[in-house]
């Protein structure tokens, strides 16, 4: 039956690809219609809110749109301190981790001995979800938390700050603590991405004189690029979500050294009831969250990937 | 001066639980310049590991490696004046064929870099790849990434090339003509040569000595007819030559072998070659037996075609003693000589061509008498 239906096909594709998509439909239309409708239906509404003036109590005005709300970005102290710290959040932690994960994964493949056991270890924080991580790390950067009574204990007392109350420290002690939780990810692709070179490269390049250092840096890293963007997509889609994670260690308002565009969006709407304008910072992330995204899924669909 | 030596070289392996595993036991091997060794045996008869050995890519447990007269055991890879050739050829995908090319020479020479551009250019050239030079591994063919494979190790002016079972990811054809190549190209840079490979037709065809290697311990060293012809025992016999040499568990009752369906006569002076050893097994290679239609002399039998593989060329012939019988031996003849399935025929197996083996040891007694021919220079 199976082999009639694919010669049939051949002989005559258009039909048979036209069958398969009516006979297919009662399994994913549902599914698809409420995808639609949920996520790509409230992403247009959200859009749409964007250029009306919603504010306070009332309806939406649909009959008026405007660009004002993203007029008025660019004078909002809160908002371009907030998208600076996005950016700064995004490069710094995209990029520590990464090479913490690196370092740790050229680390675990040099063949030790309880491996499985320190890819455990160091894959554990991810399992964590963002809401324990930071009440865990609140507790750890907290006055006489664990950080600050360890530099005291060893006499370097003088090291101890108020990591959550300093604004010099807050933004760094929030990518501190992500690197923590996502470094482990990172070293995991990059073990992936190791264990695929074959062992042939790394004899090759001895036979042909390459130092250690040469070796890693002009033969095995160079190889890992795909899974160095592969990792770098992810964490910086993670880094535009970090939301939980300051909400919970800071709350609706954590002050604009460590603000960052989903905290001032959810303030704006949830907060200060301006709808409008926190539907419009909804629409920057969406379209940050694009430029990330979208280069990588072109590349993988004309790889062939998708 | 680049003989390599090796002197009872060893290689034990020890396994987690403490197990010792010798992988290559002993061997001794020396190769002169610009000779081609061909290390051959089957799978796990340790001769990457020699080569690992002789590359630096593995430690020497016992005995010595002498390149030039100096032990290098302890030397790293890249100072032992070797290339090696992989069987995954080993290219580095993201890099072009030149920049492939040029990485030995840019990281273990101080050759300044518009030496390098044209030593590596060269060595394109004389390959036919100095068209692929920008592209990279991914976008070659099988035949082509070995090219660049060799010309990577041709730059670099070793002493010795070492090659690992370079030809057998490439389809038979191209295998065949890749076989022929790589020997021109040999002669013509005139270095030493080791290259492993568990295909005893390239061994033959290729090496100027042959190595035979099982589990771990040298068989027998020579050129490739002497391997052929006087094998030094019965696993050298049974493993050069394709379709392989016949055996014949026989015992020995004065100047006869005796087997379970036939006697074989031997002349004095072949039996007096076979000392005090009575099990022995009779060896006879395809080629040797002649089909015939009358039995006119004592060493011919009668034989049933159990199965005939027309090879074109010639034809093997699997021939039973009993019509009813699965035990074949083969024969081969030429190819426009016809014969049936299940016809009876005589089987003549002369005793020039016969060897003799002691069944316990497994070494050669005997073995065929050769007549070789050079063939004369036309005279014009």
């Amino acid at each position: 039956m199976d082999s009639l239906r694919n010669s049939i096909k051949r002989l005559n594709p258009l039909s048979a690809s036209d069958s398969d998509f009516l006979e297919s439909m009662p399994f994913w239309l549902p599914a698809t219609a409420l995808v639609l409708l949920f996520v790509y239906g409230a992403i247009g509404w959200n859009v749409i809110i964007s250029f009306t003036g919603w504010s306070g109590l009332g309806q939406p005005d649909y009959t008026n749109f405007t660009l004002e709300m993203y007029r008025q970005m660019p004078s909002d102290p809160d908002f371009m301190a907030s998208l600076r710290n996005t950016i700064a959040l995004l490069v710094a932690f995209t990029g520590v981790s990464l090479v913490v994960g690196l370092g740790l994964a050229l680390l675990v493949d040099r063949k030790i001995r309880f491996e499985s056991t320190f890819r455990t270890i160091y894959l554990l924080p991810m399992a964590l979800s963002f809401v324990v991580t930071a009440i865990f790390w609140s507790w750890m950067y907290a006055s006489n938390g664990l950080i600050n009574t360890t530099l005291s204990g060893l006499g370097l007392g003088w090291l101890a700050h108020d990591w959550l109350g300093d604004p010099r420290f807050k933004l760094a002690a929030v990518i501190f603590a992500l690197v923590w939780q996502f470094s482990g990810y990172c070293m995991i692709v990059y073990l992936a991405g190791l264990r695929s070179i074959p062992n042939d490269h790394y004899e090759a390049a001895r036979i042909d004189g390459a130092s250690t250092l040469t070796l890693y840096r002009r033969i095995i890293i160079p190889q890992l690029r795909s899974s160095t963007v592969g990792a770098t997509v992810v964490l910086m889609v993670f880094a535009l979500k970090a939301f939980d994670f300051i909400y919970v260690m800071f709350g609706t308002n954590p002050g604009r050294s460590v603000d960052i565009l989903a905290v001032t969006m959810y303030r704006e709407a949830f907060s200060s009831s301006e709808w409008a304008y926190g539907a419009a910072i909804a629409v920057v992330l969406f379209a940050l969250a694009l430029t990330i995204i979208g280069p990588y899924a072109y590349t993988q669909y004309k790889r062939g990937a998708l | 001066m680049a003989d390599l030596q090796l002197d009872d070289v060893t290689k034990v392996f020890v396994e987690d639980d403490g197990n010792e595993i010798t992988a290559v036991d002993e061997v001794s091997l020396a190769i002169d310049d610009g000779e081609f060794l061909v290390l051959v045996g089957p799978s796990g008869c340790g001769k990457s590991t020699t080569l690992r050995m002789v590359a630096g890519l593995e430690t020497v447990s016992d005995g010595a490696i002498r390149l030039g007269g100096s032990v290098i055991n302890d030397a790293k890879p890249a100072e032992r004046d070797i290339a090696m050739v992989f069987q995954s050829y080993a290219l580095y995908p993201h890099m072009t064929v030149r920049e492939n090319m040029s990485f030995g020479l840019e990281e273990s020479t101080s050759m300044p870099d518009d030496e390098i551009a044209s030593t590596v250019e060269d060595a394109a050239t004389m390959l036919g790849i100095d068209d692929l030079l920008e592209r990279k591994p991914d976008d070659l063919s099988g035949g082509q990434q070995q090219r660049v494979a060799l010309g990577r190790a041709i730059v670099r002016d070793p002493e010795v090339f070492l090659l690992d079972e370079p030809l057998s990811n490439l389809d038979a054809k191209l295998r065949a003509q890749m076989r022929t190549e790589l020997q021109r190209l040999q002669e013509d840079l005139g270095v030493a040569t080791i290259y492993v490979t568990h295909d005893q037709t390239e061994a033959m065809t290729m090496a100027d000595k042959i190595a035979i290697l099982n589990d771990g311990q040298l068989q027998q060293v020579g050129t490739p007819l002497e391997c052929y012809h006087e094998p030094a025992n019965l696993f050298v016999a049974s493993f050069i030559g394709e379709p392989s040499m016949n055996f014949f568990d026989v015992s020995r009752d004065g100047e006869t072998l005796v087997h379970d369906d036939f006697t074989y006569e031997l002349t004095s002076a072949v039996a007096s070659e076979l000392g005090d050893h009575d099990e022995l097994v009779l060896g006879i290679r395809p080629e040797d037996i002649e089909l015939r239609s009358t039995q006119d002399d004592t060493h011919s039998y009668e034989t049933f075609v159990d199965v005939v593989e027309p090879m074109g060329n010639e034809n093997n012939v699997y021939l039973t003693f009993d019509a009813d019988s699965t035990e074949t031996f083969v024969a081969t003849i030429d190819g426009l000589n016809h014969v049936e399935d299940g016809q009876s025929v005589i089987a003549h197996v002369p005793e020039d061509a016969i060897h003799i083996f002691d069944r316990a040891s497994g070494s050669a007694l005997r073995n065929r008498t050769l007549d070789t021919q050079a063939m004369p220079e036309p005279q014009l």
